[in-house]
């Protein structure tokens, strides 16, 4: 166990002693690895971002029914019984024209304009919500409800709710496919970085194979090289996502409020912050060992030859 | 403790270094292989110490067939043999201190045990004030002292040497011939090619022949 560490803990301090040995080389791979895991973590906080405030939004289909004005009482229980009695219907709700009027002057802020009103311009309203929603069938129960007496018209505005949850769901496997091919990116860039790193060091490795050292004693330092490397880049992304959101967050937030709601961008959670680094990790070693193991597979044939 | 039998080696190319070689060296033994180049000298200690595995027949080091052995029990194997090349194989980029401490560092000794175990070799040697020197200020000589500090340090019980004073004057060659000798009185089995007709005497010992790959008479 004792020497097990003594070798991990060697590997690991020959591999920061090369990290800072080559400062400049370091910071560019770093830099380079780091911006190819900003794209797509940054793209993932945005519509992460977008999808909450979406979640937020009612979007099941929802059809709204407005009677003609003279509709009297009778007139509008008996469209009621009607509307329940419809299949495809689930739940309708009534709203009077008072609780209407009550409702505008509260949430749109009329309550003077509505106040100088002589009469209630409102009609009375059901709000039907369908046990259906495809559009095929939401189109007949609309046509069904306009040929009830008294109704004068429908609307239906759950589509644009319905299409942004598609957009967000497209955009998540966006962000997904990008993911993948920057995370290949990285694997790339780190296996060419130890790449070269092997190449200058390639008289140590034949010397080291020579009196007695292991592939798994080759591969080491280079494997810690390229998950240090790969950590860094991970807190580089991490950090720059980190600056976006807090330099963008006031504007985005001014701007939705400008609009009368209210939106502000969150940093990415710390458990998501950690797993990209370890993510980013995972894939510098990744790299670092696909590249070691092709260099070490072509020694070795060499020397069967 | 190490024994050929019936070794061949047979290139890719076609070309047999080795024809159909049977020896055995005892325990304890030192052991000079002598022959014009080309003779198979260097393929017979690349064989013994796993660089280079057999085409046909076997090579037995310690009662373990080396061609039987995993990549990992030839490090494991090599680990237990101290090597000198012909070509000195020194890192230049590190200094006389590092290059003798680095088959203790796939050991994994400590850092207090490489220290003590290098300067005791360099000592052995005679290179301990030049343990801070890099390999490229040394002489001739010197670096293969270097060389021998680097194959000693893990105490092995088998050395095997490869014209360890082929391109040295006389008086370092003798002083390498001096070190071998002391290493195998302390127990050490020494396997080494060379053209040292002076060394050869001088060490007294037996020597094994080789002849376009087959042991001469």
């Amino acid at each position: 166990m004792r020497a097990w560490l003594t070798t991990h803990a060697h590997a690991c301090e020959r591999a920061v002693k090369r990290l800072i040995s080559q400062p400049m080389v370091t910071f560019l791979s770093v830099f380079v690895i780091g911006m190819a895991i900003t794209l797509p973590l940054g793209l993932y906080v945005i519509f992460a971002n977008v999808s909450a405030a979406a979640s937020r939004l009612d979007t099941e289909p929802n059809i709204n029914v407005y009677l003609a004005l003279n509709a009297n009482e009778q007139e509008t229980r008996e469209v009621e019984k009607r509307l329940k009695a419809m299949s495809n219907v689930d739940r309708v709700t009534f709203i009077s024209r008072d609780a209407a009027l009550a409702e505008m002057k509260r949430v749109a802020n009329l309550a003077d304009l509505v106040s100088s009103l002589e009469a209630n311009p409102l009609p009375h309203a059901f709000s039907i919500r369908p046990s259906v929603s495809d559009a095929a069938t939401l189109e007949s129960l609309r046509a069904s409800i306009a040929q009830l007496p008294k109704v004068d018209n429908i609307t239906m505005d759950f589509e644009w709710a319905q299409k942004l949850r598609r957009f967000g769901t497209f955009a998540e496997r966006l962000v997904l496919l990008l993911g993948l091919l920057l995370a290949t990116a990285v694997v790339f860039v780190t296996g060419n970085t130890i790449r070269l790193q092997i190449l200058t060091q390639k008289d140590e490795i034949e010397v080291s194979q020579l009196i007695g050292a292991t592939r798994r004693f080759i591969r080491r330092p280079f494997l810690y090289f390229g998950a240090l490397q790969g950590l860094l880049a991970g807190l580089v992304a991490v950090f720059a996502v980190l600056l976006f959101v807090w330099w963008a967050g006031a504007e985005v937030h001014s701007l939705t409020t400008s609009y009368g709601t209210s939106f502000s961008l969150s940093a990415p959670a710390m458990g998501l912050s950690l797993a990209v680094v370890a993510l980013s990790a995972l894939l510098g070693w990744f790299g670092a060992f696909l590249s070691v193991w092709l260099y070490l597979r072509r020694v070795s044939s060499d020397n069967c030859s | 403790m190490i024994t050929f039998a019936n070794t061949v080696k047979r290139y890719r190319n076609g070309f047999e270094a080795l024809k159909g070689v049977s020896l055995s060296i005892e325990k304890g033994e030192i052991v000079a292989v002598t022959g014009h180049s080309g003779a198979g000298k260097s393929t017979l200690l690349r064989l013994a110490a796993g660089i280079e595995l057999a085409s046909q027949g076997s090579v037995m080091v310690n009662n373990q067939n080396v061609k039987q052995l995993k990549e990992e029990g030839i490090a494991v194997m090599r680990r237990n043999l101290g090597m000198v090349f012909q070509d000195h194989k020194l890192l230049f980029d590190r200094s006389v201190f590092e290059n003798v401490a680095l088959p203790l560092s796939i050991a994994a000794f400590s850092h207090a045990e490489i220290g003590r175990r290098v300067r005791a070799a360099l000592d052995k040697v005679g290179l301990l004030s030049r343990e801070k020197a890099a390999p490229i200020t040394l002489s001739g000589g010197e670096q293969q002292r270097l060389c021998i500090a680097r194959a000693i340090v893990n105490r092995p019980a088998i050395l095997i040497a490869d014209e360890p004073t082929g391109n040295l004057d006389q008086a370092y060659a003798e002083t390498i011939i001096d070190l071998f000798k002391s290493f195998n009185q302390v127990g050490v089995t020494v396997l080494l090619a060379t053209h040292d007709e002076a060394g050869i005497a001088k060490l007294s010992c037996r020597r094994i022949s080789l002849a376009q790959g087959k042991s001469a008479p």
